[in-house]
């Protein structure tokens, strides 16, 4: 076994965990605004909730795995640590700016609707 | 044999891909038939069988395209495959397909929502006229 299968086979059970957690976190809190973009239609929001999740995780677990056929050669335990880091954060903070960039849209819509009233 | 390897890969790819394509579209229009019934106006019996007619469409077009990505294109000297290259191969494959298979979703949300936007604004302009 040489060092990249080690840093793959820890890399993606932290980005998975991550992933999944924050999707959920999203899908629980997101609810709320969506009730009150769709006027209280609890069935639909709960269908659409569904689906944006399911969007989310695909999309994102797919960028996550998809960087490990661009890794770089590893020849040594500090240079595992060191690409490990890198990539994590960087997937991270994309994560972060994404997540950013949803709450702007979020308060957007809910302030256009509201001076549509 | 030197191509065991890729058969590994071709079966742990099949696998993956076509459970995901399946579970993808089943939660996908489970969840749309209430747009669709929307759209429809409340016929039911029109709005489940088109949502049946695109759940047959969205299998097609992801499991096709899924088979005609399949193909592992891998040259070396002396024809052996590492664990590690293979993991890699696999990776940007199912990476690839998980991120093209979120956007066909988002794509058919995106349709559904504009589907209904079209029906209740004509709803609402027949009740204007009416």
């Amino acid at each position: 076994m040489n060092y990249n299968l080690i840093t793959y086979s820890i890399y993606l059970p932290i980005i998975i965990c991550v992933m999944i957690k924050i999707g959920w976190l999203f899908y629980k809190n997101g609810e709320i605004f969506l009730l009150n973009l769709f006027q209280n239609n609890t069935e639909l929001v709960k269908s659409i909730n569904n689906l944006l999740l399911i969007g989310y995780y695909l999309t994102n677990i797919g960028c996550a795995i998809i960087t490990i056929s661009y890794w770089e050669q590893i020849d040594s335990m500090l240079e595992l640590l060191n690409s490990l880091s890198l990539t994590l954060g960087k997937i991270i903070m994309l994560l972060a700016l994404m997540h950013y960039n949803n709450i702007f849209w979020l308060k957007h819509l809910n302030k256009s609707k509201l001076l549509n009233q | 044999m030197e191509n065991s390897k890729i058969i590994i890969g071709y079966i742990i790819y099949l696998t993956i891909v076509i459970f995901l394509t399946i579970y993808i579209s089943k939660m996908l229009f489970k969840n749309g038939k209430l747009f669709m019934i929307d759209i429809f106006k409340g016929k039911e019996d029109i709005a489940l069988a088109t949502n049946k007619l695109f759940e047959i469409g969205f299998y097609l077009i992801n499991i096709g395209f899924a088979l005609y990505i399949m193909e592992i294109y891998y040259f070396n000297r002396n024809n052996q495959m590492s664990y590690q290259t293979l993991m890699e191969i696999l990776s940007k494959k199912i990476g690839g397909f998980t991120i093209y298979l979120g956007i066909m979703l988002f794509l058919n949300l995106f349709l559904f929502f504009r589907g209904r936007k079209k029906s209740r604004r004509f709803t609402t302009q027949t009740t204007k006229v009416l």
